[in-house]
């Protein structure tokens, strides 16, 4: 298992389904009736919730709703405290690094 | 209030150092049509909008524009993050570099500061729905422009994607300035401000 290529692959995944979220919430805002756009949203929204709750038991929490000590960053990926319970949100690397580090 | 996620909208992967570039995008961090201005003027106009949903579609793409300012950020970040010695005296960045080294500062990109004189909150639903489909126009033709000076496909990417953000928040926006008329009584949309001359407002 390469932990780098699988975080990058599945951080594309949670960007995507996102990006699908925020576009879907600024068209709901002038078209709240909307059924295929809501069925959309609910769709991506589940998904986007999903991958986050996967995502934060590989590697680092990305919400503070994922934070969990027991069961975040099963990997170890980017973390001070390996093989340890510890407060996960400083894992991995910050945003601004571009994810590669 | 906000919550921050650990992750930017659309991700940056830059690997060559260019303090020139990171001097011309800083722009839209703390220029005149930058994120930064972006995100406080629909921030600071939402509070007093008379349409509800146009006060919450603020509130979204306001945010939005606050994760467009972290996208920015990364990017100047990113470009001048290994700068050698020799590197910052590059035209355009030696004067950044003596006041603010490789750290970052919104300023526009011919030095000026962020100032807040660059947006309005008037105060009036349509003068501020007006501003705000400027702005995204105006913001559009900075990220042409940097898009047809700059080369670095790795510099390219994320602006082409904030480019067409500023398309769609046009649109939000004018479907924002429709809705604000349907609550209005007179024929004449323009002729009152709806925050303050309220009896001309539907109940």
């Amino acid at each position: 298992m390469n932990t780098v290529a699988d975080r990058m692959q599945m951080l594309r995944q949670i960007t995507e389904v996102s990006f699908m979220v925020d576009d879907l919430r600024l068209y709901l805002d002038t078209h709240p009736t909307e059924k295929k756009a809501l069925d959309a949203f609910g769709t991506a929204m589940k998904q986007r919730k999903q991958l986050l709750k996967d995502y934060a038991a590989e590697f680092e929490p990305l919400t503070a709703d994922c934070v969990c000590p027991e069961t975040n960053n099963r990997t170890d990926f980017c973390t001070r405290y390996p093989g340890q319970a510890h407060f996960a949100w400083a894992d991995g690397p910050a945003p601004w690094e571009g994810g590669a580090n | 209030m906000w919550i921050y996620e650990k992750r930017l909208q659309f991700p940056v992967q830059i690997k060559k150092t260019c303090p020139k570039t990171a001097s011309l995008i800083i722009s839209q961090y703390g220029g005149p049509d930058g994120e930064l201005s972006a995100s406080m003027r629909y921030l600071a106009q939402r509070y007093s909008m008379p349409c509800k949903e146009v006060g919450g579609l603020l509130t979204d793409i306001g945010t939005e524009e606050l994760g467009h300012m972290e996208i920015i950020c990364a990017i100047v970040y990113q470009l001048t993050k290994n700068l050698t010695p020799e590197q910052a005296k590059t035209a355009g960045f030696d004067a950044y570099y003596i006041d603010h080294t490789a750290g970052l500062w919104p300023a526009a990109a011919a030095g000026l500061p962020f100032n807040a004189c660059e947006f309005q909150s008037k105060g009036d639903a349509f003068a501020d729905l007006f501003e705000d489909l400027a702005a995204e126009q105006k913001a559009r033709t900075v990220y042409e422009n940097l898009i047809r000076v700059i080369d670095d496909p790795d510099v390219l990417e994320p602006l082409r994607f904030l480019r067409a953000r500023e398309v769609v928040h046009f649109q939000r926006f004018g479907e924002a300035l429709e809705k604000t008329k349907e609550i209005m009584d007179s024929k004449n949309f323009y002729y009152f401000n709806p925050e303050f001359d309220k009896q001309f407002v539907k109940k």
